[in-house]
């Protein structure tokens, strides 16, 4: 009798362990690429920051030709796109492969906007003479939403294949840590964007 | 719940973009405006960290790790540009 009591405390107490588990999404390499990532790009954010402080002048000027709607669509073409992307996590761990293959492509819609905005963006100023040897203010912006642009692509890249996994049914509620580091991925590619809209679009 | 919770961080983060774009094109002076729209930013990037990337359900270290980035690198930046 004693040993059955004990028993079931042990059971009850790997089911309360298990309702409190505090988890990672995702894997844990994953993680340390993307606290990597930050890094990187906090420090050219800072970098940015310290040249503004020392040329104010010149970012002023450079900003003017910045249109701030171009940096507003973008944000909310990377927000929806995220909004999709945890909408889709959620799917799969309802083992619903094919609503999360189906908000991955209205991710990948709205990620598309912020591409040919961008490139819109680049193609403008380029035609009006600016480009990365103009001067600090475009080397830098050139740079920093370049880069971010490129990880833009990749994060794309890394949907497609998600979705594409997620319409042959591949994914399980219990065994989803690929599809939750993806898009992990993603969230980190708009948590960056979050930043750059504040920094280059809206101080001044 | 879990969904609930994505839709209304999605509101606050479109709301809270449409609210700094306004602040940035109008008038308001200048140590106003760096206050409003750093908070903003930090406000977006705990949404986003909490719940798009789910840490509000991860081991602490983990979600104050991604938190502290969140809060201390708009600090870092309105504190170089502004003061």
């Amino acid at each position: 009798m004693p040993s059955l009591v004990v028993s079931n405390l042990a059971v009850s107490d790997v089911i309360e362990q298990s309702l409190h588990e505090q988890k990672l999404p995702g894997d844990l390499a994953m993680w340390f690429f993307i606290l990597m990532e930050l890094t990187v790009f906090a420090i050219f954010f800072i970098g940015f920051a310290i040249t503004q402080r020392l040329q104010p002048e010149m970012f002023i000027d450079g900003r003017a030709t910045l249109s701030a709607d171009v940096g507003l669509f973008c944000t909310l073409a990377l927000i929806i796109s995220s909004y999709f992307v945890a909408r889709s996590v959620e799917a799969v761990k309802r083992g619903n492969n094919l609503v999360a293959k189906r908000q991955l492509v209205f991710a990948l819609l709205t990620a598309s906007i912020y591409i040919v905005l961008k490139i819109t963006e680049y193609s403008a100023l380029v035609e009006h003479g600016f480009d990365i040897s103009t001067n600090t203010f475009y080397t830098l912006y050139f740079f920093i939403t370049g880069f971010h642009f490129m990880h833009v692509l990749l994060g794309m890249i890394i949907l497609a294949f998600m979705a594409k996994r997620a319409k042959q049914n591949a994914y399980q509620p219990n065994d989803c840590s690929g599809y939750e580091a993806g898009a992990t991925y993603w969230h980190m590619v708009d948590l960056v964007w979050v930043i750059v809209f504040f920094l280059i679009y809206i101080i001044h | 719940m879990k969904m609930i919770n994505i839709h209304f961080s999605a509101v606050i983060l479109v709301l809270l973009t449409l609210i700094s774009t306004m602040l940035a094109q109008s008038t308001i002076p200048i140590g106003v405006l760096a206050l409003l729209v750093t908070l903003s930013v930090m406000v977006k990037g705990q949404q986003i960290t909490d719940i798009f990337m789910e840490l509000n359900t991860a081991p602490t270290k983990w979600r104050w790790l991604l938190l502290s980035y969140v809060i201390l690198v708009p600090l870092i930046l309105a504190t170089i540009i502004y003061i």
